[in-house]
């Protein structure tokens, strides 16, 4: 019998091989959501899906994209709206 | 459309948002930029070009287009030089000297002592195992 906290669905499950053939059940923490881009919503490329402590100790280079709203934006979007802007701009010009 | 003079903004990469002049236009559909950006080769695709033209000649250098830039209230981005900073060197040591004060030889020594005790403790209990 699984032991009581194993019971509920807060931990994730795997099913690993074992050396002697046998396939055993393991208990994983779930990884939170990835992060996804402010304006139309798809996953960020370049954003790790790590547990926030894991994030805390990462430098802030791992986490995000290089680049004006990196980590907030997505480059389509990003490009799209520095093309607005500079389109706005030369109007006025 | 991106001929030398024309100011455009870059919209990909780090310096994106940033206001650029054409410099030069180079063969394989690639162009010359510099002003707020760093001074780069672009893809003309990751620029937006602005209505507005400078006066400059092709090829210009990177003070012609800081003077260029000038009146028009764009600061230009210095590179600084690739050359690496020196580095301190060594000082040769004489190492007969060092050993009498130096903590690393201390521990040595120490380890050295730690070492006789252990083999006089060894002998020690030798002979009691004899007895
Ligand atoms: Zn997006």
């Amino acid at each position: 019998m699984p032991r009581g906290m194993h019971k509920s669905r807060t931990l994730r499950r795997v099913y690993r091989k074992a050396p002697g053939g046998a396939v055993k059940l393991h208990y994983r923490t779930r990884k939170p959501k990835g992060a996804s881009c402010g304006s139309c919503g798809t996953t960020l490329k370049g954003v790790p899906r790590e547990r926030p402590k894991k994030m805390m100790n990462m430098p802030k280079t791992a986490k995000r994209p290089e680049r004006p709203f990196g980590g907030v934006l997505c480059s389509k979007c990003m490009r799209s709206h520095f093309k607005s802007e500079a389109r706005k701009v030369s109007v006025n010009v | 459309m991106f001929e030398v003079g024309r100011l455009a903004v870059k919209i990909a990469g780090r310096d994106a948002g940033k206001v650029c002049v054409i410099v030069d236009v180079l063969e394989g559909n690639r162009v010359l930029v510099d002003g707020e950006t760093r001074r780069k080769k672009v893809n003309p695709k990751h620029l937006e070009p602005l209505g507005q033209l400078v006066k400059l000649s092709k090829g210009a250098s990177h003070d012609d287009v800081k003077k260029a830039l000038k009146p028009l209230d764009i600061e230009t981005q210095d590179t600084k030089p690739k050359s690496a900073a020196e580095r301190p060197k060594k000082q040769k040591v004489n190492k007969k000297e060092l050993a009498k004060d130096d903590p690393k030889a201390k521990k040595e020594s120490k380890k050295e002592a730690k070492k006789e005790t252990k083999k006089e403790e060894k002998a020690s209990k030798e002979s009691k195992s004899k007895k």
